[in-house]
């Protein structure tokens, strides 16, 4: 049997790392599974309520941001509404937030605040999980 | 073919052509049709493998001027 769970570390903050998490996230919901991620250390950019508008591309490869306009790719804010809309569960880091000094209200609404182990028990009988 | 609901996803890139397929056959019946038009070329790969994971019944796919379009029958 197949699982029905996958379970995503997003740790990095970039504008890249942001689309490889949702893009997976949105899919994997669009196709019925149950979807955690857990946002940790930089990854909290991701769902930051100002942050997540302003995820910078790796050094030297801002050249890309034409190909995106061209390929008409959705925008980082709007794959998170649309990741929450499909049920994508968002855990934010308790310790990185700690240590960063923000709260709750710093992000999007409608995240849980968690340890480490609440997304590893999330995430013992899923699959894939998957980290960027 | 009796198509119930027609989607135009044309011009949306990944993920989206799948994420409006999932919500478009939310809005239909089991067994009624659903036409999917979209430019994206990882859709070709992306919506046939959606269907087969939910179990729905990709009844045909064709391509026309650069435009893919796919009939699913729900599950």
């Amino acid at each position: 049997m197949m699982s029905e769970k996958v379970a995503i570390i997003a740790a990095n903050g970039g504008l890249f790392d942001a689309y490889k998490v949702f893009n997976i996230a949105t899919a994997a919901a669009a196709s019925e599974k149950e979807v955690q991620i857990f946002f940790t250390f930089e990854g909290l950019n991701l769902i930051h309520k100002q942050g997540m508008h302003h995820l910078e591309m790796p050094a030297g490869k801002e050249h890309f941001a034409e190909g995106f306009e061209k390929a008409n790719t959705p925008t980082i804010p709007e794959l998170v509404e649309m990741a929450q809309e499909l049920g994508v569960k968002f855990i934010a880091c308790q310790m990185t937030m700690d240590v960063m000094g923000l709260t709750k209200e710093d992000f999007v609404n409608g995240i849980e605040v968690g340890g480490a182990v609440t997304f590893i028990e999330f995430a013992k009988n899923a699959a894939p999980t998957l980290t960027f | 073919m009796n198509i119930t609901k027609t989607l135009d996803a044309k011009g949306l890139a990944c993920p989206m052509p799948v994420v409006r397929t999932k919500k478009a056959i939310d809005t239909i019946n089991s067994g009624e049709i659903l036409e999917v038009l979209a430019t994206d070329k990882g859709a070709l790969s992306d919506i046939t493998a959606w269907a087969k994971s939910g179990g729905h019944t990709l009844l045909e796919q064709k391509t026309e001027d650069d435009i893919l379009y796919f009939y699913i029958q729900k599950a």
